[in-house]
This record gives structure tokens, C-alpha cells and sequence, in this order.
């Protein structure tokens, strides 16, 4: 039995991971307006963070922004989690990045395309995998060091790894989770010009983003970073460690057919496989963080994969996408959401569906409309993260 | 000026490392600029100073043989 007893964020709402829960509970957005000189409007969700807290100025060369909020976030995490007493070797890290260092690239590109000279730490501030070796690195892991880049599946399939590598005997202790930092101008547009960004009217921006809402017309990009300590329930409870919750089980799915599209049959596997491996029936489970990124098909999709596989019982589980009030952080969405997900179970709230006035007919789901709703006797949870590529990754948490 | 107390005030600027705590006749990666901070720092010297450094500069040290090289190099601009 795997338990998460430690949270670390670095998020749009903040680095507390209980303000960061309550922040959502009151449906706070955490989406403003950003890089007001491109051609058309984009709202985003930053985390706020200052390096200076983490990194003296000599750490800081060739270390780009999504290794330094990962380091801070997991950090957090083993702060939060208390003494250990691991064997260093017995430790891993599981991280889920997306882009890797977009800020370092950029400013590669822009300082090359000007003709002038390229930073010589651009490499090894962009590599994908820099954000777990630097938390390696302040921490003295020496165990598996691993990073999953799947989309926005990349975390939940970086917390599945490490639960399974927890369950085979690999390690004793996972620190696992995602960074994704490419709020910058490039990488913005590239978004907006795939056509998935949400589109707003001036001063509307925090709203932009609606989960399985008629009007909805895409998602928000998000920063930040989320990591989670995962070990036995047995080792815990003998070190005198807290368990949030039990992360049950994983499915992880691929869909097969289309690169960017989702895939009802994808999804639905995947629920069916994390439900099975967690020995939960639909009927137990009695909230879902939704992948709901708002757009258009996505939402209907995602509905219909939770319809499939709940059939009748799909009344008594409750929906929201929280993606609404921190936005898309991509390859950290996966974690940062389990993160809310497991505050959920713990703290027996529901975090909202934003945003969400006139749901969609075609998204036939019991979303959580209203702020500040209490679940007496919510057992078990899931989160749901679905990304480019055809990755579909579940994960399955119990309340402890 | 010469280039030693420049270096100096760079490092200090960049780092927070003041002159005193980083002696000059002393090997840098040895008083904490690794190898990738001693090329980030190398970097930032020539776009400062407005030179190219030869490629020998890598085998540099310590920060009085970086500033007799500079030295030696702006001599031979004015000669």
C-alpha cells in the first residue's frame, strides 16, 4: 500500500499546499492577462516565486526556471514529509516535464536569430531531464533519477512509475511529480496558434478558461511545479510519518489514433485499468478531477469516457476540472492536480467546476457548480490527465 | 585599472562574492565556480570587457592568470 506524506507546490495559487486548496475551493482564479505586445490577447496562470529563496547567485547559471521551481516544489515536499531515514540509494525521482527549460531556449533562439551569442549553459538549462537531476542533486539521491515527458500526462505517469516501482521493491522512498515553466512569448503563440487557447474579452481574462461550459472555447496555460513523497503505508506509519492518502492504483492507456484528438475507448481503458488496480468499482469513487481543459471536443470526450465505464453509477460521481483557476500547467497538471485531488479526499471537500454557468448538454456529468461543497463520506478519488500522443494516465487514490 | 580589480567587481556583482572571500592566486573551480559556472562567468567577462578570449582560456584557473591574460591582450590593442 503506497501513501502520499509529503506536498510541495510551486503554483499559481501559491506554494501552501492547504492555502492552495483553499484558494480553489473558493474558486479563485489564479489566471491574469500576460505578454500584452502579442498580436492577440493571452491569459495565463504564473506561479509566484522568488529563486533568490532557493538558489544563491552562483547555483543559479544555467539553471532555468522549471528546474528551480521542481527543486523548491520537492524540496517542500520532503520538508512537508518529515525525516525519512532513507538510504540514499533507496530514493528516487520521478519528475514529468513537458517542454523542459522554454525560457533558456527562447532566449537561446532570440539571442542567435539576432546574430549575436548563444549562452553557454543553454544546453544544460533546457535538457528535459535538468529538473530532476538538480533536485538529485540538493538532495543526494541516488537511486533511480527518471523523467517521463508524455504531454500532459507526463506527472501522472511520473507518480504511476513511482508508485510501481514503490510496489515492486525498487525503492523505499519516490519523490515524484512534474515542473513545466513555458510561459514565454514563443511558446505562448505556438500555443495560440494551434488553436486551443481560450479566447476573452478585455478584463475577462480570469474566467477564460470554462470547464464543460457551453461557451467554453479552450484552456489557459498554467506554471508551476508539484511534487509528491510516496512510500509504504507500513514504512510510514513506523518513522511516525502523516499519510494525506493512499494512492491505489494507475492506469495508463494509449489510444492509438490520432496524435493530437482524444479517444473515447482510450480514456475509458485507462479509468477501467486504474479502477482494477485500485480494486475500486465505479460506485466507490465519489469525486473526479477531470483532465477538462475546455475545449471544445475534449470535454465531450471525456464525458463520454466517464459515462462508458460508470454506466448508471455516473450520477453519484462528482465532477470538476480545476483547470478553470490554475490553468493548463501541461507536464506539472498531472501532479499538481493528484495534489488536489488527495487535499480533497483528506480534507472531504470538493474543489469546484469554475466558471461553468450553462453546462454543455453534451457533457452529461454531476459537476460540482457551486464553491465550497463538503463530502461527508468521500473514500476514494481519481484524477485524470489526457495527453498529445494518445497517453491516457489515471491515477486512483483511498482515503487513509 | 587593472583588469584583476574588474574581474573582482563582476563576480561580485554576478555572485555576491566578495573579492575577499575568492583569492585570485587560488584555483576558482576550487572555491566553488564549477566548470559550467566558470564558462557562464568567462562569458559574461568578454561580452563586459568587449573581447574574445583565445581558446587557451580554458585552461585558466585562477582569476590573476585570467587578468594577466586580459591585461596582456589590451596591451597588445593599444601597441
Amino acid at each position: 500500500m503506497v501513501v502520499v506524506t509529503g506536498i510541495g507546490l510551486v503554483a499559481p495559487h501559491g506554494d501552501n499546499p492547504h492555502a492552495v486548496f483553499d484558494a480553489v475551493m473558493r474558486a479563485a482564479s489564479a489566471v491574469q492577462p500576460v505578454f500584452p505586445e502579442l498580436s492577440r490577447p493571452v491569459a495565463a496562470a504564473v506561479a509566484p516565486f522568488d529563486a533568490a529563496h532557493w538558489f544563491t547567485k552562483l547555483q543559479l547559471p544555467g539553471v532555468d526556471r522549471v528546474s528551480q521551481i521542481a527543486v523548491a516544489a520537492a524540496s517542500l515536499a520532503l520538508r512537508d514529509a518529515g525525516a525519512l531515514d532513507a538510504a540514499p540509494e533507496r530514493v528516487g525521482v520521478y519528475t514529468g516535464c513537458g517542454m523542459g527549460g522554454a525560457a533558456a531556449l527562447e532566449a537561446a533562439y532570440a539571442a542567435g536569430l539576432r546574430g549575436g551569442r548563444v549562452p553557454p549553459l543553454t544546453v544544460p538549462a533546457f535538457m528535459p531531464n535538468a529538473p530532476a537531476a538538480h533536485i538529485a542533486m540538493r538532495h543526494g539521491v541516488l537511486g533511480p533519477v527518471l523523467t517521463y515527458s508524455v504531454a500532459c500526462a507526463s506527472s501522472a505517469v511520473a507518480l504511476a512509475e513511482a508508485a510501481r516501482a514503490l510496489r515492486r521493491g525498487d525503492i523505499d522512498v519516490a519523490i515524484a511529480g512534474g515542473t513545466e515553466a513555458l510561459i514565454v512569448p514563443g511558446v505562448v503563440s505556438a500555443w495560440q496558434a494551434l488553436q486551443t487557447l481560450a479566447a476573452f474579452k478585455p478584463g475577462e481574462a480570469a474566467s477564460a478558461c470554462r470547464p464543460f461550459a457551453s461557451d467554453r472555447s479552450g484552456f489557459v496555460l498554467g506554471e508551476g511545479a508539484a511534487f509528491v513523497v510516496l512510500e509504504s503505508a507500513q514504512r510510514a506509519r513506523h518513522r511516525g510519518g502523516r499519510a494525506y492518502a493512499e494512492l491505489a492504483g494507475c492506469g495508463i492507456t494509449n489510444d492509438a489514433t490520432h496524435l493530437t484528438k482524444p479517444d473515447v475507448q482510450g480514456q475509458a481503458r485507462a479509468l477501467r485499468a486504474a479502477l482494477a488496480d485500485a480494486r475500486l468499482e465505479p460506485r466507490d469513487v465519489g469525486y473526479c478531477n477531470a483532465h477538462g481543459t475546455a475545449t471544445k471536443i475534449g470535454d465531450v470526450v471525456e464525458s463520454e469516457a466517464l459515462n462508458v465505464v460508470w454506466g448508471a453509477a455516473i450520477d453519484d460521481l462528482r465532477v470538476s476540472s480545476t483547470k478553470a483557476l490554475h490553468g493548463h500547467l501541461l507536464g506539472a497538471a498531472g501532479a499538481l492536480e493528484a495534489a488536489i485531488t488527495v487535499l480533497a479526499l483528506q480534507r472531504q471537500q470538493l474543489p469546484p467546476n469554475a466558471h461553468c454557468a450553462v453546462p454543455d448538454p453534451h457533457c452529461a456529468l454531476n459537476l460540482v457548480l457551486e464553491p465550497g461543497v463538503h463530502a461527508s463520506n468521500l473514500q476514494a478519488a481519481i484524477s485524470s490527465s489526457f495527453a498529445f500522443g494518445g497517453c491516457n494516465a489515471v491515477l486512483a487514490f483511498k482515503r487513509v | 585599472m587593472g583588469s584583476l580589480q574588474h574581474l573582482q567587481d563582476i563576480i561580485r556583482e554576478k555572485y555576491n562574492i566578495e573579492p575577499s572571500a575568492l583569492d585570485p592566486h587560488q584555483s576558482m573551480r576550487e572555491q566553488g565556480l564549477d566548470s559550467l559556472a566558470v564558462a557562464e562567468f568567462l562569458f559574461e567577462v568578454e561580452d563586459r570587457l568587449g573581447l574574445t578570449l583565445p581558446d587557451e582560456h580554458m585552461q585558466l584557473d585562477t582569476l590573476a592568470g585570467l587578468a594577466g591574460l586580459i591585461d596582456r591582450m589590451r596591451d597588445e590593442q593599444a601597441a
